[in-house]
């Protein structure tokens, strides 16, 4: 009995983890069925989601927002892989802005994504909202940080092989000398910071930031400070399997808000089908342990099955 | 309009290339011959005859044109070769890298282009130089100009014709603000022209224009010379009403002492194959002259030649 009802509960998530385990919650429908009395044991005994009000167990408001939350981990996730890649990158950037939560989908969008693929989704945003995405961006974010997301936003990058060596050892010069003379606040909206991160190619940058790093002995994260719009642009051009490992195991964590949870789903969606090897790669070695079980610990019902069926064996 | 005529059925490129063959051959140079047939092919036309050309007689045609002509009449021929795209991303290069750089050809090809037209534009300019349009722009140029400019250029506008009445009122309401207390550098200003739709920033002047009996491009003129304005009116009046502001620089480039030949063959070819119609019945208006009769009083020999000839002599 006590283990029955120990296995509702962590089915009902609460044990924590993500998602339901769907599974389980029809196994007992059939088990208890027809026992009213054994329902009413549950809810007693369950005291994160029931409060006994007079005669009944009440369920509690909270807790069932968070049910809400958790069952739809699996059917968003459905959705989110039949849409088209544009559409989820439109949806996603739109969700974030008119919101008001932190706009690091917008650079991970913005900055790990092909030329083609940002301008796929800016295709799409348009047809779905009537709105450029940049003109939304311009609009919902505070201005200090306007600069550098419309900028990168809007970028259409060159995509080819070609790099000046000498112009990004220039490059990475003056992006020294603009990181020291800028006081660390005023960073993010220093000129040539902004127009060397939203303009250069890809190529471009990462060989900026290689001379950077034998230049001035340290990588340009280092003096970059606490500015993590900046970090995290730097990030997601010059090792994007590591911003997503360390996205996916920032979800993991003990006391994840929403935000960092919802990003397993986007992260594993969005490389799934693109470079979902590098980044199981790179988490085993940054964290040591495959992603595949650190998911099949912490995740539960159908939504367990499909991130395990998108991440591969 | 276009005004080039185009002979109805064309020749085949093949007898076009023979024609130019037979008009390079020889002592000099058969420059009659050759306004003739280039003057007189469309676009595609004129691809094709370049191709053919380089098939039949194993040089390239445009080194051979070099070799043959000289001076304005040659940097004409060559120009009109290219297709509009590929011609404009060349201007666009030749005025962001002269010693000078030359705002109105990147004001104009920003604002005037369609969104789709503009990113036409910028892929053409990545194969050809290597690096993006955005880039150069933003590494050329400095300040309020680099902000303005590189936010131009870089954005990929709504196409629609969906508008917000009250959002424009605000907007106008914003802009004014912002220009009567003389900040034309003003984040906002230049957010709004150049993230806005089209159709949105028209419905943003027409409010301004009804809230503050005078258009905006009027507010914008100032007693004192101010470069920035002067840009900064020439994107308004580009995005507003394209073909007003080209027979306006028409008169301009015609009407002062001197002969800016690079500016003329730049107006004379971008539109030649576009609405050059329209402009001319605007300029013939304005000015009681035709277009043909002032463009021959400051031009000679085969440029003049040439020239009219696109105007639809």
């Amino acid at each position: 009995m006590a283990d029955e009802n120990q296995l509702l509960k962590k089915a009902f998530s609460g044990h924590g983890g993500f998602g339901v385990d769907e599974a389980t919650m029809v196994a007992m429908v059939t088990k208890w069925r027809r026992q009213p009395d054994q329902k009413s044991r549950f809810r007693r005994d369950f005291s994160e989601f029931f409060t006994t009000i007079g005669s009944i167990e009440k369920c509690e408001d909270d807790y069932l927002l968070r049910l809400k939350t958790e069952f739809s981990r699996f059917k968003n996730i459905m959705v989110l892989w039949l849409m088209h890649p544009w559409e989820r990158d439109a949806r996603w950037m739109h969700h974030v802005m008119h919101k008001s939560y932190p706009f690091t989908v917008i650079i991970e969008i913005a900055c790990t994504r092909s030329s083609e693929e940002l301008l796929g989704a800016k295709r799409a945003y348009q047809a779905l909202f009537d709105h450029s995405v940049e003109e939304d961006v311009a609009y919902h974010i505070k201005e200090n940080y306007s600069k550098l997301l419309v900028g990168l936003v809007s970028s259409f990058r060159y995509e080819g092989s070609q790099v000046d060596n000498e112009m990004a050892k220039c490059e990475a010069k003056a992006l020294n000398s603009a990181i020291k003379s800028a006081g660390s606040g005023k960073l993010i909206q220093n000129e040539e910071i902004v127009r060397i991160l939203t303009t250069r190619s890809k190529r471009h940058l990462k060989a900026i930031f290689k001379h950077y790093k034998e230049l001035h002995g340290k990588p340009i994260e280092e003096d970059l400070g606490a500015n993590l719009c900046l970090q995290e642009t730097v990030k997601c051009i010059d090792r994007p399997a590591k911003y997503f490992s360390e996205a996916i195991n920032n979800a993991f964590k003990e006391g994840a808000d929403k935000q960092s949870k919802i990003a397993l789903t986007r992260v594993i969606i969005s490389r799934a089908d693109v470079d979902m090897e590098v980044i199981k790669e790179t988490y085993h070695k940054q964290f040591g342990i495959k992603l595949e079980d650190m998911i099949t610990k912490n995740t539960h019902g159908h939504y367990k099955d499909a991130l395990l069926s998108l991440v591969g064996k | 309009m276009a005004t080039i005529s185009i002979p109805n059925p064309a020749p085949s490129a093949i007898e076009d290339a023979e024609k130019l063959r037979k008009a390079f051959q020889g002592w000099g140079t058969d420059e009659m011959t050759m306004i003739d047939v280039l003057a007189h092919r469309n676009a595609a036309q004129r691809k094709q005859i370049k191709i053919v050309y380089e098939e039949q007689y194993e040089e390239k045609l445009l080194k051979r044109i070099e070799s043959e002509i000289s001076g304005h009449f040659e940097r004409a021929v060559y120009l009109w070769i290219f297709d509009p795209v590929e011609r404009q991303a060349i201007m666009a290069n030749i005025a962001i890298e002269s010693k000078v750089f030359d705002f109105p050809v990147i004001i104009e090809i920003a604002c005037v282009n369609s969104p789709n037209e503009l990113l036409a534009v910028k892929q053409v300019y990545q194969s050809l130089y290597k690096r993006s349009l955005e880039e150069d722009v933003a590494s050329h140029t400095t300040g309020d100009f680099c902000k303005l400019l590189f936010a131009l250029v870089g954005t990929y506008r709504y196409d629609g014709e969906e508008i917000n009445t009250e959002l424009a009122n605000t907007e106008a309401k914003i802009l004014n603000d912002a220009i009567t207390k003389g900040q034309f550098n003003d984040n906002e200003i230049i957010r709004i022209l150049s993230t806005r739709s089209k159709a949105q920033l028209n419905t943003t002047f027409n409010c301004y224009k009804d809230a503050q009996n005078r258009s905006i491009t009027k507010a914008l003129s100032t007693e004192t010379p101010n470069d920035f304005a002067i840009v900064l009116r020439a994107a308004i009046r580009c995005m507003n009403n394209p073909k007003k502001y080209f027979d306006k620089v028409f008169r301009r480039t015609l009407q002062k002492s001197g002969t800016d030949e690079d500016t003329l063959t730049r107006l004379v070819l971008t539109h030649a194959e576009k609405d050059l119609k329209e402009i001319k019945e605007l300029f013939q208006t304005r000015t009681n002259m035709t277009l043909e009769q002032a463009v021959a009083k400051k031009t000679s020999g085969d440029y003049k030649n040439f020239l009219l000839a696109l105007i639809g002599n």
